[in-house]
C-alpha cells in the first residue's frame, strides 16, 4: 500500500510525498521529531502519522488463519446467525409477512409515502414494539427516535403503548407465570422511559446526532432499533450546493449502514415525497432524488388504495415485491379490517 | 538491475493462448446476459453493472456468487457496503439449483457451497483499500500454497464508498477512485480473477440519468452494462455501454425469479 492510499488529511499526505517519503520503509525509520522538522508540522501530527503507518504495517504481519480476511465470515456463518435473529414486528400481521417476520436487525429500511399515510404512527409502532419483553416473543430492546419535523406525540406514544401491552398480555394470557415475572417491564411509563428522543432543529445538528449515535450506543447496549423521522426534511431546503448535499447524504447513509453492522440494530428512515416529471407525466417518487436511493437496504411504500392503506416492497434482496394493506387504529398500527373508512375532516 | 523490476515481455501469440486456455468465463446465472458478455463474467476483467435503484444489480451479484460457488470454479469474496448481502436469497438459489437433490445431500450441498461465498463489510473508501490490501497478500501466500484460490470478487456497490470524497475542492477523491480501480485491475490480471463492482445513476443533463462516478471512471471497468428495471414487473433490460469484443448497444433481457423456498430451519430459533 502507498503513502496516497494511507487515511490521512490531504495536506499531510501532499506534504509527506514533497518531503521524499514515498514508501512505508522511509517512514519505519524516522521519529516524530525528526518527522515534525521534515514537514513543518505538529510534533503530536506527526507522531498521529507514525502510529496509523505502524497500526498498517502491523496489521500486514498478522495474516492467517481460517478467513481469507479478518472480519470476513462466511455465507453460512451469516446465514445461521440470520436464523436465529428475531424481527421487529410491525403490529400488522400482512405486513410483517411481506416483510419476512418483521423489521430485521442490520438493515436499514427506509419507509417512504405521502403525508398523512401513517409514517410517523408507523416509526412509533416500532419504537414501543421492540421493547417486547424477550418472554414475549419480542426483541426486549430500547429505542431511539429522532425527530425533525416535530411531529412525535408523547399522549400519542403513550396510547400505542398501552394498546401494544394489552394486546400481548391477551395474547400470552394462559402463561400465567411469565406474566408476574414481566410485570413491571408492562407498564406505559417503562415503555416510554426506553425511548431516547433526540430533536433536531437543522441539518448540522442531524449530522452531529448521528456521529454522537456511535459513543452513545457503545454506552447503551441495549438499543435495538433507531428511527429517524424524517430523514429529508433539513435537506430539502436551503441547500444551494447540491454537490455538497449528495457528499453529506452519502457519507451519513454509510454511516447508518456500519451502526447497524456493529451495533445489530435496526435502522427505520421515514422519508417524503416529492413529484418528478418523468416520460411525460407527473409521478411521486421519494424525496432526495436518485443518489439517496441506494443508501437503504429494504424500501417500502405506504400509499392509498382506494380508501385502504396498504404497504408496497420496492426495494429489497431477499424479499419479494408484494403489498399488504393495513390500518391506524386508536392502538396503534393493527391488520386492515374490510370496512375502514378514511375520516373526511370538513 | 532494472530487468528485475520490470514485468516480462509477451507477444500477441502468447497472449492469445493465455487468453484462451486460461481465461475462463464465469456465468452469472442468467442467460441473457451471459450471452451480452460473450460468455460470462471474463477472468481478468474488470466489469461493472450500471443501474438505477431496485433494477437487479444485487440480484445479479448474489446469483453469480451462488452459481460460481455452486459449480467448483473457486471461493467467491462478496464486498458489502450496503448491508445488502442476503444470505437466506443465496440459500433460495442453491435450493434452486439442486431441485433434483433431495434432504441430507441438499443440506451438504447448501453448506459446500455457502463455505466457499466469504462476506466482508466495508463502510468507506480507506477500509476498501486495505481490504484489496489484504486480498492481494493474501492471494500471494495461496499461490505458493495451493489452496482453494478466489475466483471471483463482487464490490455491491462501489460508488456508495466513492460519493462521499467525490467532487470538492481537492481531487482527493478522483485520487482514491483510480486507485482502486487500478488495484483491482490488478488483482484481477495478475491472479486470474473475475471482479465485478456495482455502480449506481444520478441525474444528468436534461433529467436523463447517467453512470455516477463522472468521466474519469469511465474508461477503468473492462466491460459496462447498464440495467433497467420495469416499474413493477420481474423482466430487467441488460444493454452493454462498453466491452472489449462485444458491439455496444447490443441488449438482452432477463428475469429475476422469485419463487419462494423453503430451506430448512433445523438450527433451531
Amino acid at each position: 500500500m502507498e503513502i496516497a492510499n494511507l487515511p490521512i488529511s490531504p495536506s499531510h499526505r501532499a506534504k509527506l510525498l514533497s518531503a521524499g517519503y514515498t514508501t512505508f520503509s522511509s517512514l519505519s525509520a524516522v521519529s516524530p521529531s525528526q518527522l515534525a522538522r521534515d514537514l513543518n508540522i505538529a510534533l503530536q501530527e506527526a507522531s498521529d502519522i507514525l502510529k496509523v503507518v505502524s497500526d498498517i504495517t502491523r496489521s500486514e504481519s498478522l495474516h492467517g488463519g481460517n478467513a481469507i480476511l479478518k472480519g470476513a465470515q462466511t455465507a453460512w456463518d451469516m446465514l445461521s446467525e440470520e436464523q436465529m435473529q428475531k424481527r421487529i414486528t410491525t403490529g400488522c400481521d400482512d405486513l410483517d409477512t411481506i416483510l419476512g417476520g418483521g423489521i430485521h436487525c442490520k438493515e436499514v429500511t427506509e419507509v417512504g409515502g405521502v403525508p398523512g399515510i401513517g409514517k410517523t404512527q408507523l416509526g412509533i409502532q416500532l419504537a414501543v414494539n421492540v421493547q417486547i419483553p424477550v418472554e414475549y416473543g419480542g426483541l426486549g430492546g430500547k429505542a431511539v427516535y429522532i425527530d425533525t419535523e416535530g411531529s412525535f406525540m408523547v399522549e400519542r406514544a403513550y396510547q400505542v403503548a398501552e394498546g401494544c401491552i394489552m394486546d400481548t398480555l391477551d395474547k400470552f394470557g394462559h402463561h400465567r407465570k411469565v406474566i408476574l415475572d414481566c410485570q413491571e417491564q408492562m407498564q406505559p411509563n417503562s415503555f416510554l422511559a426506553n425511548i431516547f428522543y433526540f430533536r433536531i432543529c437543522s441539518y448540522t445538528e442531524q449530522i452531529a446526532v448521528i456521529n454522537y449515535l456511535q459513543k452513545f450506543l457503545a454506552e447503551q447496549k441495549d438499543v435495538k432499533i433507531i428511527i429517524i423521522d424524517s430523514v429529508t426534511f433539513h435537506f430539502r431546503q436551503d441547500f444551494d450546493d447540491l454537490a455538497l448535499r449528495t457528499r453529506v447524504l452519502c457519507g451519513m447513509s454509510l454511516k447508518l449502514m456500519e451502526l447497524t453492522k456493529t451495533y445489530n440494530l435496526a435502522v427505520v428512515l421515514l422519508n417524503q415525497v416529492t413529484t418528478k416529471f418523468t416520460e411525460g407525466s407527473f409521478q411521486l417518487t421519494l424525496a432526495l432524488g436518485d443518489s439517496w436511493s441506494h443508501a437503504c437496504t429494504n424500501r417500502v411504500i405506504l400509499y392509498w388504495n382506494g380508501n385502504e392503506r396498504h404497504a408496497y416492497i420496492d426495494k429489497s434482496p431477499s424479499l419479494r415485491s408484494a403489498s399488504a394493506p393495513f390500518s391506524v387504529t386508536s392502538k396503534g398500527i393493527r391488520n386492515a379490517t374490510s370496512q375502514c373508512k378514511r375520516v373526511r375532516m370538513m | 538491475m532494472i530487468e528485475d523490476w520490470h514485468q516480462p515481455w509477451l507477444n500477441g501469440v502468447e497472449l492469445l493462448e493465455d487468453s484462451n486456455h486460461n481465461k475462463h468465463f464465469l456465468p452469472t446465472g442468467y442467460e441473457g446476459i451471459d450471452v451480452l458478455l460473450g460468455g460470462g463474467l471474463c477472468e481478468g476483467q474488470l466489469t461493472e453493472m450500471v443501474g438505477p435503484s431496485s433494477s437487479g444489480k444485487t440480484q445479479v451479484c448474489l446469483y453469480s456468487a451462488a452459481l460460481v460457488a455452486d459449480k467448483h470454479f473457486g471461493v467467491v469474496m462478496f464486498v458489502d457496503t450496503c448491508n445488502s448481502f442476503s444470505p437466506k436469497r443465496i440459500a433460495c438459489i442453491v435450493d434452486q439449483l439442486s431441485s433434483s437433490f433431495s434432504g441430507e445431500a441438499k443440506e451438504r450441498r447448501l453448506k459446500r457451497v455457502m463455505s466457499n461465498i466469504f462476506c466482508h463489510s466495508v463502510f468507506d473508501i480507506f477500509a476498501l483499500l486495505d481490504v484489496l490490501h489484504q486480498l492481494e497478500f493474501k492471494l500471494k501466500q495461496q499461490v505458493k500454497s495451493g489452496d482453494t484460490k478466489i475466483c471471483l470478487l463482487i464490490i455491491d456497490s462501489i460508488s456508495s464508498l466513492l460519493t462521499p470524497v467525490l467532487g470538492g475542492k481537492g481531487s482527493e477523491g478522483r485520487l482514491l477512485m483510480v486507485s482502486a480501480g487500478i488495484i483491482l485491475k490488478k488483482l484481477a490480471n495478475e491472479y486470474n480473477i473475475s471482479v465485478l463492482v456495482t455502480n449506481h445513476m444520478v441525474g444528468g443533463e436534461g433529467g436523463i440519468l447517467k453512470p455516477a462516478l463522472g468521466e474519469s471512471w469511465k474508461s477503468i471497468p473492462h466491460v459496462r452494462l447498464q440495467l433497467t428495471r420495469d416499474q413493477g414487473s420481474n423482466i430487467c433490460n441488460v444493454s452493454i455501454l462498453k466491452h472489449t469484443f462485444m458491439a455496444t448497444g447490443r441488449t438482452a433481457k432477463f428475469v429475476i425469479h422469485s419463487r419462494s423456498c423453503s430451506v430448512q430451519d433445523g438450527r433451531g430459533r
